[in-house]
């Protein structure tokens, strides 16, 4: 016996590590249909741990200070060995977080994974898009540039719109009337530490729900792609004579990644100014507002939401009921069948609301 | 003290009073500019010039020329807080000078500043007070120049120096570039301000041979900052390199797990 497999032995006899292998890994049978669209989520994994690797690297020299905060990402960039590849990973890499969480939710949605019995992902789900969200927010602050001072000024603004409460909230998340140093302080807490563990401890949530309700039958290629489950009891949906997690989805995800991958690395080392227009290297300037300052590409269309309107209340308003009508789905769209070509309606909404959603933006960007 | 005068004083006292009693909403902006953009006439006809400034785009605000405490709304004119206010005539070359000693010094040996007090121009003549620009070779213009005297002088010393003006210029927007790019751009920044400061110091000479001789000298520094742009070009040339090589590989590996992945299946 090998010295390797004498040390699996003795951990295996003490653990099981093979019945955990054979049931979590090579026992673990998936859909036989399963497509591509899956391993989304293995992606938004990867991303989510670099965004925490390369964000602690930039603790390292980053100083949460106004006078300062600036200065540090210039250092960083310019004078600290590979800081300019640590700290376009980590800018590059929360976008295209955005990016992939919208491609992953959209997957969800066109292949009906979030009907019941599955709230409980879809709402975990939901939760964490709007966790990144905000996670991108406050950290779009912290290089204290003029970009990430202006655009989160607007962002803040916003809630002010809010009836009775707006102003307190806008003071509130500012930790003062206007932004400063106050809301770098707030922010980067809030960034660093509370939106991060709230985020891992979700994502623990949202895959304890996948292991307990298994994964979705993809409604491609089967006669019949209805959702069978009544509500009669708990019911772990498995796939016999499926095909295996280990090796071979690991593989599909393995393969997912190293595209994402060449896709992100592109971007670093061929156009990665494409996220960072030029005030975003100039320090921020409280006496001097930019010509045109725009929110991040992901939040465009809410941005111009807001112009559209002719009071920013009833835009939010609006903004709100899509957010509570999106997070509440699987609750409102009860339908069983789960093919998107045969649910017309459900098509015409979400092609005429992805449609919406991307006029918006572009609207937003060049308005 | 008559009525107007009395007015003059207390006017920008009270409305600083109000302004901070009935809005606290601009706390963090100086109170200079609170209480000066609630004003019409003069008071307030200085903000936006400013505001459009290379004073403003360098951070200069108001207090670092006139004095006074931009955070202190009561106080903030008290001559006891360093308030200067308006400079008088004879006082603007000295007034500028705290800042701009070099050109102060050049300016006053020049012919220019020799006519001080007696109709010459001061630094407000050409460049403005509020909405001062970067000053270029085309402040020496015959509008300007024909105002006191004929151009021909003043285009003979401009030619002479058009071709460091070129120069300086493209530096200056290549700066810029990199600096919209993330590249610290801070020394590269100083030593060219330095050189365009020595350079228009010369703005003000009247000696052609010793402008040319400077240019000379000046040349050889915007040579240095030019090296500087060619060792920034070449590392960014490496990264691509190694980019390329990065994108090339975990392509290579997502082919190598996709034909794994199909022997599996």
């Amino acid at each position: 016996m090998s010295f390797l497999k004498r040390i699996y032995r003795w951990i295996d006899v003490r653990i099981g590590a093979g019945e955990l292998v054979e049931k979590e890994l090579t026992g673990y049978l998936l859909p036989r249909n399963i497509n591509v669209w899956y391993s989304m989520g293995s992606i938004l994994l990867v991303i989510f741990t670099i965004q925490v690797a390369t964000g602690i690297l930039l603790l390292v020299y980053y100083v949460p200070d106004a006078d300062k905060a600036f200065h540090s990402i210039t250092f960083i960039m310019n004078n600290v060995p590979f800081g300019w590849l640590i700290r376009l990973c980590h800018a590059v890499g929360s976008n295209m977080m955005v990016l992939i969480l919208f491609c992953h939710m959209l997957s969800v949605l066109f292949m009906g994974s979030y009907k019941s019995p599955r709230e409980l992902n879809w709402l975990s789900g939901f939760t964490l898009f709007l966790l990144v969200l905000a996670l991108s927010l406050t950290g779009y602050l912290l290089p204290w540039s003029q970009l990430s001072f202006w655009a989160t000024t607007v962002a803040t603004n916003s809630v002010g719109a809010i009836p009775y409460v707006g102003g307190f909230l806008v003071e509130f998340l500012r930790g003062g009337k206007l932004v400063g140093p106050a809301t770098l302080g707030r922010f980067f807490a809030l960034h660093v530490v509370l939106i991060p563990s709230t985020i891992a401890a979700v994502i623990g949530a949202h895959l304890f729900f996948l292991q307990r309700t298994g994964v979705s039958t993809p409604p491609f290629g089967l006669d019949d792609s209805k959702n069978r489950w009544q509500g009669e009891g708990y019911r772990y949906e498995s796939h016999p004579g499926g095909i295996p997690f280990f090796p071979n989805y690991v593989l599909q995800d393995m393969t997912s990644i190293a595209v994402y991958f060449a896709f992100f690395l592109g971007v670093i080392f061929f156009a990665p100014h494409v996220f960072f227009p030029a005030d975003a290297f100039v320090p921020a300037n409280p006496f001097q507002t930019p010509d045109h300052i725009k929110p991040e590409w992901y939040f465009l269309a809410n941005y111009q939401t807001l112009k559209i309107f002719p009071s920013e209340f009833l835009g939010l308003a609006v903004q709100g009921a899509v957010t509570a009508f999106l997070a509440l789905l699987p609750f409102i769209d009860r339908g069983a069948e789960k093919h998107p070509l045969k649910r017309p309606l459900f098509m015409v909404c979400a092609v005429g609301g992805i449609l919406l959603y991307l006029a918006l933006m572009i609207w937003g960007h060049y308005s | 003290m008559n009525i107007r005068q009395l007015t003059c004083r207390c006017l920008p006292l009270l409305l600083t009073l109000l302004f901070q009693a009935v809005s606290v909403a601009a706390q963090n902006r100086p109170v200079c500019l609170q209480c000066h953009e609630s004003q019409t006439g003069r008071g307030g006809a200085v903000v936006k010039p400013w505001q459009g400034s290379v004073h403003a785009e360098n951070g200069i605000g108001c207090q670092n020329c006139h004095g006074g405490d931009p955070n202190d709304p009561v106080n903030a004119m008290d001559p006891s807080r360093g308030f200067l206010g308006v400079p008088g005539e004879t006082a603007i070359p000295s007034f500028c000078g705290r800042c701009h000693v070099g050109i102060r010094d050049e300016y006053l040996q020049s012919a220019h500043g020799r006519a001080l007090g007696r109709g010459g121009p001061t630094c407000v003549t050409c460049h403005g007070s509020h909405d001062v620009k970067r000053a270029t070779l085309s402040i020496i213009n015959e509008k300007n120049c024909a105002r006191c005297h004929a151009y021909a002088p003043a285009a003979e010393l401009k030619n002479a120096m058009v071709q460091t003006e070129k120069r300086i210029e493209t530096i200056d927007e290549r700066l810029k570039v990199y600096k919209g790019e993330g590249v610290d751009t801070e020394a590269r920044e100083k030593a060219l301000f330095s050189t365009r400061n020595r350079y228009h110091r010369l703005f003000h000479e009247v000696d052609t041979a010793k402008v040319t001789g400077e240019s000379a000298q000046i040349d050889a520094e915007l040579d240095k900052i030019q090296q500087d742009f060619g060792r920034i070009n070449a590392e960014r040339q490496k990264r691509k390199i190694i980019g390329a090589g990065a994108v090339s590989g975990a392509f290579l590996a997502a082919l190598f797990f996709h034909l794994l992945r199909k022997t599996y299946d």
